[in-house]
């Protein structure tokens, strides 16, 4: 088992896609990020990095807030969620677009959370591509937003994930 | 009679090789996450944000600039000297304001202008980010160019003397350095040139060099405390002293207040840099506060 695992295949990227939304009558937030970087080996074990920095905005003064008062990225450069497809089978590898189930340790803001996130995977005959779309509460992170900025700011973000993951 | 001692280093060392095969085996490769598979981190490398949280320290420019396309509205008091006690409520019965608009062509340069009721002066001001620090220190510290006109609207005191326009104007240069050293500290060193066309008495000098430290120290993500002091090269009259300033910042999204005790009433350059009066020990000081707004344009 553990020979196995430490010679199988590992598909990755170092450019994956995360994208998060904040919506409230007030203000709508977007923000962008393609270096993430993620791993998934052809046992359904997978990691992903997210460096905080590489966060961009559409107005300066939101990503200079995002960074010092809200994520702290010099103290948490990165966020990550690492875990298991727990309905992985070698009948997900089809051609087809499957609705799985990612499993595992989200960290966000040096925070972590068990976390259980309906994920959708395709095997693109080279390498899989994946997508996913979930909602993370700054609170369940120990991120405070204060009272003054609580209407401008969502209680949930959106979340989403888009990334193609080749053969490494 | 070097093969038994050979034999004996070799039973010494085989407990640490037979610890080195382990420590190289399959299964403590294993043991470690599948997010140390991901190989070194690429260190982002990005100019440093927020060294300072406004375009001030307190009176002074911090190295900051508004963004590109981004209009910052600053709207400042200072109120009367607080020795003036209770009968003036502390100086609170008097003010001293000062607005400026401050707008941001690129993330490097911003241009400025300002009036202040003190001696009913107009300012029009340049910034240049010429160097910026950089994350992982490639660039220690960061280097803002200010250059700044003012214009005195008061009314000729001397009007049998010829008067001509130009007497109105001074100019102050300055090289901002500034350092971030960390999440919290921040400092800056600034030397500059003050010059004005017109002095008051025959012997003063057109010309004042001042130096001025200026810090910051986060007491939270949205507050800190600031200081700042100016000290003149060249001396001053005896009537002026040289410029010191306490102050907060509170931060609250778009908005920055600065409150702040200081013992300079005036908020453009050549006043507080070379024109201030207040004693510290006298309690002639004034308390007063920048607050600032951005607008995205």
């Amino acid at each position: 088992m553990a020979a196995s695992s430490a010679f199988s295949q590992k598909y990755m990227t170092r450019e994956g896609t995360v994208k998060f939304f904040s919506s409230t009558p007030i203000e709508d937030i977007e923000a962008t990020n393609n270096q993430a970087t993620g791993l998934i080996t052809d046992e359904g074990a997978f990691a992903f990095r997210v460096p905080v920095l590489a966060f961009r905005f559409e107005k300066a003064l939101m990503e200079e807030h995002f960074n010092e008062n809200y994520m702290e990225s010099t103290l948490h450069p990165n966020g990550s969620f690492e875990g298991r497809i727990t309905d992985w089978n070698q009948g997900l590898k089809d051609g087809m677009w499957h609705e799985v189930t990612a499993a595992g340790a989200l960290i966000v803001h040096g925070v972590e959370q068990a976390r259980t996130i309906p994920s959708k995977l395709m095997w693109n005959g080279i390498g899989w591509e994946i997508e996913s779309n979930f909602k993370i509460a700054p609170a369940d992170h120990s991120i405070p937003i204060p009272k003054l900025v609580r209407n401008k700011i969502a209680t949930s973000l959106d979340v989403q994930i888009q990334a193609v993951l080749n053969p490494r | 009679m070097s093969r038994p001692h050979c034999l004996t280093s070799l039973s010494k060392a085989l407990p640490y090789l037979m610890l080195c095969i382990l420590w190289l085996s399959p299964t403590a490769v294993n043991a470690q996450s599948l997010l140390d598979d991901l190989g070194q981190e690429e260190l982002m490398v990005r100019p440093v944000s927020a060294t300072f949280k406004d375009t001030r320290i307190i009176n002074v420019q911090s190295n900051e600039t508004p963004g590109a396309n981004v209009l910052h509205f600053v709207i400042a008091h200072r109120f009367g000297q607080i020795n003036e006690g209770a009968y003036a409520l502390w100086g609170l019965d008097n003010a001293s304001m000062r607005m400026a608009f401050d707008y941001g062509v690129t993330d490097r340069l911003s241009l400025s202008i300002a009036r202040s009721t003190f001696q009913k002066t107009y300012e029009g001001s340049l910034k240049w980010r010429a160097i910026r620090q950089n994350s992982d220190n490639s660039i220690p510290l960061s280097l803002t160019l200010y250059t700044v006109s003012m214009i005195n609207g008061l009314k000729w005191t001397d009007p049998t003397r010829e008067n001509r326009f130009h007497h109105r104007m001074s100019y102050t240069h300055q090289a901002i350095f500034a350092k971030k050293w960390g999440p919290k500290l921040s400092l800056a060193l600034i030397p500059s040139l003050t010059h004005r066309n017109l002095v008051e008495a025959l012997d003063d000098s057109n010309d004042q060099w001042t130096i001025s430290g200026g810090g910051r120290y986060k007491v939270s993500n949205r507050a800190s405390i600031n200081l700042e002091y100016h000290y003149a090269l060249k001396g001053l009259p005896t009537t002026n002293v040289n410029s010191l300033s306490i102050g907060m910042d509170i931060e609250t999204g778009g908005h920055v207040f600065q409150l702040h005790m200081t013992n300079s009433q005036g908020m453009f350059e050549r006043a507080f840099l070379t024109e201030t009066t207040g004693a510290w020990k006298d309690g002639a000081i004034y308390f007063g506060f920048n607050l600032s707004r951005v607008f995205d344009l």
